[in-house]
C-alpha cells in the first residue's frame, strides 16, 4: 500500500513538474474564455468580442493614484510601438517596429528572447515600419511582416516554424495587423491601399501555414459587389486594406473585420460607384470565408476613411428586446450600432463635428451627403481631417455602465484631388491635404451610449491624441492625451483621478492589465517603451 | 521543380521586373522636363504643390512663412529647383523631399506655369534707417544676431524666408497669425497674481510660457485661477500712426538684407 501510495505520489510530482516546467499551451478554449483568466491577455482586444474590458478590480477609483512604476522595458529602436502585448504566466510577447519582438519578464522586464525579421532593403510602405502585436495559439506566436507574411514563432525561443507569403510587397502589399486565432486559423489581411493593391483577409492553417480561405475586400466582376466598379481593371488596384484586428462571434461563427479605403483615396473618377467592400464591416464565417453580410459606413469614400476601427460586439437592450449589435466609432465621425445577426443599422449620430453628411438614413443605412465636399484641384473643406473622428486606436466598452470608450478627434481638412497616374511601388493617393490656417484641432475621450448614439461624457485635451483606451469593472478608464500623459478617468463621470507623463504620446496602443502574483499590473506602451504600473505593496 | 512551378516562375520574371519602383533621383533627370506646359501635368502639379507646398509659401505661391516663389523663381533654373525640392534648404524649415521624380517635375511643371515674375524683389527702402527703426522698436523682443530679445520670434533669417507682403501684414497685423511657440496667453495664478507671455509648449494639465521678462516657467493648470489664450499676439499691431509707410519700407528693407549672415 505504502508503495502503491509512493509511486502515486511520485508520478502526480512528475505531472507536477512537467506542468510547472513546460511551455504555455494556448488553446482555442483559452481564447473564447477571454479575460476570465485574469493572469493572461491572449488576443488583440483581450476578449474576441473587442470590448477591452477587464474584470481585474484591484485597482479602483479610489486608489488608481498611488499607482507606481515598477519596471521600464526600452526596446534601444527608432520606431514606437503600436502593439497590444500577449500575456502568458508572467512573460509578455510584444512587437516592435521593423518586425522586431521580443519575450519580456513580467516581473523584472528583463528581455528572456528577441527575434528580429531579415527585412527586404526597399519595402514600400504608407505609414512606417510598425506592427500591432501577436497572436498565440499552442506554443506558437503569429506576427504580420512588413512584405507581407505571416510567421510563427517557438513561443519558448523565437526561433521561426514557418514563414509563408500572402503577396509580393514590391507591388505595395505590406502587413501591420495582429492576427486573429480563431479555432485553428489563423486570420488576418494586408494593408497597402495607398499604393493600388487589391486587398483581402485570408485564413491560414496554425499548425501548417497552408492558406484556408481568402475573402477579397475589393469584389471583382461577377462576385457579389462586384457591380460596384466600373467595367474596367481598377478594382484591381482598389485599396481595402486590413489593418486592424477583427473581432469574432463564436455564437454565428463569424468574424468581423474594419475594411480601409478604396483606391486611390482622393481622386475617384476612375471607380465610380460605391466600391464594395471598401470604408465597410463585413461579417464573414470563421471557416470558410464566405460573406454573410456587409455594412458600408462610407460608401464611394474621398477623404480616406478607412473603417479600420475595432468591431466591437455587444448585447443591448433596445425596444425591449435583447439585441446582439456591433458599436462601431468610424474614421468618418459616425458612431453607429449595427445588429450583427442582420447587419442592419439601429442608430448612427456623429460623435464629432462632421460635414459631409447630414445625416445617416435609417431606411437605406446610407448617409445622406453635404454638397462641395468632393475633393478638387482647388480644395474643399470638409470635417472630419483624413485623420477622421477617430482611427486605429481601440475603443473600449464597460458592458455594465453600457458605455462605449472611444478617443475622438476634432479636426477639419482642406482635401485636393487629380488624376494621379498609377505606377507600381510609387504612393497614389490621387490627391492630398492640409490643414487650413485657422484650423484648431483638439481631442477628447469620449463616453457614448451606444443604445442611443448619444454623448455622456466627455475629457478634452488640448491637442489629439491617438491613443487606444482600456476600462476595468472596478469603475476606470485608462486613456492617453496627445502629449504623452497616460490618464485614468472614472469610468461613469469622466471624472479625472490620476495621470503619468510616460514622455511621448501612447499611438495606437492602450493599457493590458493582468495579475502576477497576486498584484494587478497595468502594461503601458508608449513610444519605444513599455511600462509596468501597479500599487505599492 | 515541377513543370507547374517552372511556369509560375517564368510568369513572375516580368512581374518582378516591372515592379521596381523607381528610385527618386538627386539632380534633374537629364533633358528636358516633360511636363512642362502639359494642362494634366499642370492639374497634378497644382494639387501637390498645395498639398506639399503651400502652408509655407502660400496657396498661391505668393509667400507666406516661406519665401514668395513667383519672385524667387524667377531666375532660378529647373535643375537648382529640382535640387531644392529634392534636398531642401539647410537651417530652414524646408526639409528633404521623398516625393518621386514624377511628382516633383510636375510640381515645377505647375510653377513654371505661373506668371513668375523676373526676380523683382529689390530692397527699395532705407535700410540704414530701417535698422535704426528695428533697433528702437523691435529689438527689445526679436533677436538679430546675438543682439535683441527672445520674447518674439528670431529674426537673422527673416530676409531669406518672407516674402514682402507677409513681412507687411506681420508688422501691420500681427494678431491675424501667431507661429506656434509665440502665441500669446495669460495666466493668473491662485494669489491673484496676472502673468502674460508666450505658450511654449502645452499638455493636458500642464502649460510652459516664457513671461513677458523671458522667464521660462511651467505651470500646474489645476494651480491657475485662470488661464486664457489671447486673441491678440504680444507683439502691438504697427498701424501708420506707429509706424509711417516710409518707415515701414525702410524697416522691410533692412529685414530684407537678413538672411543669415549678420554682423557680430
Amino acid at each position: 500500500m505504502r508503495t502503491i501510495t509512493h509511486a502515486l505520489a511520485l508520478v502526480l510530482t512528475t505531472i507536477g513538474l512537467a506542468a510547472q516546467a513546460g511551455p504555455p499551451q494556448v488553446t482555442y478554449q483559452d481564447i473564447l474564455g477571454g479575460l476570465k483568466d485574469p493572469t493572461k491577455w491572449l488576443t488583440y482586444s483581450g476578449t474576441y468580442d473587442g470590448q477591452r474590458h477587464s474584470p481585474l478590480t484591484q485597482i479602483t477609483p479610489q486608489n488608481v493614484h498611488q499607482l507606481t512604476t515598477q519596471w521600464m522595458f526600452q526596446t534601444g529602436q527608432l520606431g514606437a510601438f503600436q502593439a497590444t502585448p500577449i500575456v502568458i504566466d508572467g512573460v509578455i510577447y510584444i512587437t516592435g517596429v521593423n518586425n522586431n519582438a521580443w519575450a519580456i519578464d513580467a516581473r523584472s522586464g528583463r528581455q528572456i528572447w528577441r527575434y528580429r525579421r531579415d527585412l527586404p532593403e526597399s519595402m514600400i510602405l504608407c505609414c512606417g515600419p510598425v506592427n500591432r502585436g501577436f497572436a498565440v495559439l499552442g506554443d506558437r506566436l503569429y506576427m504580420s511582416t512588413l512584405d507581407a507574411h505571416l510567421v510563427a514563432l517557438d513561443i519558448r525561443t523565437g526561433t521561426e516554424l514557418f514563414d509563408v507569403a500572402m503577396e509580393d510587397y514590391k507591388r505595395g502589399y505590406s502587413a501591420t495587423v495582429a492576427p486573429l486565432v480563431v479555432k485553428d486559423k489563423v486570420i488576418l489581411g494586408v494593408a497597402g491601399a495607398e499604393y493600388g493593391i487589391r486587398g483581402f483577409i485570408e485564413a491560414f492553417d496554425a499548425r501548417t501555414g497552408k492558406k484556408i480561405w481568402r475573402f477579397h475586400t475589393v469584389a471583382g466582376p461577377g462576385e457579389t459587389g462586384g457591380n460596384t466598379w466600373p467595367r474596367t481593371d481598377a478594382y484591381l488596384r482598389g485599396g481595402g486594406s486590413i489593418w486592424v484586428t477583427g473581432t469574432y462571434d463564436p455564437e454565428q461563427n463569424l468574424v468581423f473585420f474594419g475594411t480601409g479605403n478604396p483606391g486611390p483615396d482622393y481622386y475617384s473618377a476612375n471607380r465610380e460607384g460605391d466600391n464594395l467592400f471598401t470604408a465597410s464591416i463585413v461579417a464573414l464565417d470563421a471557416d470558410t470565408g464566405t460573406l454573410k453580410w456587409h455594412y458600408q459606413f462610407t460608401p464611394h469614400d474621398v477623404h480616406d476613411w478607412d473603417a479600420t476601427q475595432v468591431p466591437v460586439l455587444g448585447e443591448l437592450p433596445i425596444e425591449g428586446q435583447t439585441r446582439k449589435v456591433v458599436m462601431f466609432a468610424n474614421r468618418n465621425g459616425f458612431f453607429y450600432t449595427i445588429d450583427r445577426v442582420t447587419g442592419k443599422l439601429i442608430v448612427a449620430k456623429p460623435f464629432v463635428e462632421t460635414t459631409w453628411a447630414k445625416e445617416i438614413s435609417y431606411l437605406t443605412g446610407r448617409p445622406i451627403l453635404l454638397p462641395n465636399n468632393h475633393p478638387n484641384e482647388l480644395g474643399v473643406r470638409t470635417c472630419p481631417d483624413l485623420g477622421g473622428g477617430t482611427n486605429f486606436m481601440a475603443p473600449s466598452y464597460d458592458p455594465n455602465l453600457k458605455l462605449f470608450f472611444v478617443t475622438a478627434r476634432e479636426t477639419c481638412a482642406t482635401y485636393f484631388a487629380y488624376d494621379q497616374k498609377f505606377e507600381i511601388g510609387v504612393e497614389w493617393m490621387g490627391g492630398g491635404t492640409v490643414r487650413p490656417r485657422d484650423q484648431r484641432n483638439w481631442g477628447a475621450l469620449r463616453a457614448i451610449d451606444p443604445i442611443t448614439a448619444e454623448r455622456k461624457w466627455e475629457f478634452r485635451y488640448p491637442t489629439v491624441s491617438a491613443s487606444g483606451v482600456l476600462s476595468t469593472a472596478s469603475g476606470l478608464v485608462f486613456a492617453g492625451d496627445g502629449d504623452g500623459n497616460l490618464i485614468a478617468l472614472e469610468s461613469q463621470s469622466g471624472k479625472h483621478l490620476w495621470h503619468y507623463m510616460t514622455g511621448v504620446a501612447l499611438r495606437n496602443t492602450s493599457g493590458t492589465t493582468y495579475m502576477l502574483d497576486g498584484r494587478q499590473y497595468l502594461l503601458v506602451p508608449s513610444g519605444t517603451t513599455l511600462t509596468a504600473f501597479a500599487l505599492p505593496q | 521543380m515541377t513543370v507547374n512551378r517552372m511556369i509560375a516562375l517564368l510568369l513572375l520574371v516580368p512581374v518582378v521586373a516591372l515592379a521596381q519602383a523607381p528610385k527618386p533621383s538627386e539632380t534633374h533627370p537629364p533633358g528636358k522636363n516633360p511636363h512642362l506646359g502639359n494642362a494634366d501635368s499642370i492639374k497634378g502639379g497644382l494639387v501637390l504643390y498645395r498639398v506639399r507646398c503651400g502652408n509655407c509659401h502660400g496657396l498661391d505661391a505668393r509667400g507666406y512663412r516661406g519665401p514668395d516663389l513667383t519672385v524667387a523663381l524667377g531666375g532660378m533654373p529647373d535643375e537648382r529647383l529640382f535640387q531644392t525640392i529634392r534636398k531642401g534648404v539647410p537651417g530652414s524649415d524646408m526639409l528633404p523631399s521623398s516625393l518621386s521624380d514624377h511628382e516633383v517635375l510636375i510640381i515645377i511643371a505647375y510653377l513654371r506655369n505661373m506668371n513668375v515674375s523676373a526676380p523683382v524683389d529689390t530692397i527699395t527702402g532705407n535700410a540704414e534707417n530701417g535698422r535704426a527703426v528695428f533697433t528702437a522698436q523691435c529689438a527689445s523682443c526679436h533677436r538679430v544676431g546675438e543682439t535683441g530679445g527672445r520674447l518674439g520670434p528670431d529674426l537673422s533669417r527673416i530676409g531669406s524666408a518672407r516674402s514682402h507682403d507677409s513681412l507687411v501684414s506681420e508688422i501691420r497685423t500681427p494678431s491675424e497669425w501667431m507661429p506656434p511657440g509665440y502665441e500669446a496667453v495669460t495666466l493668473v495664478t491662485k494669489d491673484g497674481q496676472k502673468i502674460r507671455g508666450v505658450k511654449k509648449n502645452e499638455d493636458t494639465f500642464t502649460i510652459q510660457i516664457m513671461d513677458a521678462r523671458e522667464r521660462l516657467q511651467g505651470y500646474r493648470k489645476a494651480e491657475l485661477q485662470q488661464l486664457v489664450f489671447d486673441k491678440t499676439s504680444l507683439m502691438p499691431e504697427y498701424g501708420k500712426e506707429r509706424l509711417t509707410d516710409s518707415d515701414l519700407n525702410d524697416l522691410i528693407g533692412y529685414l530684407r538684407t537678413l538672411r543669415g549672415s549678420t554682423t557680430r
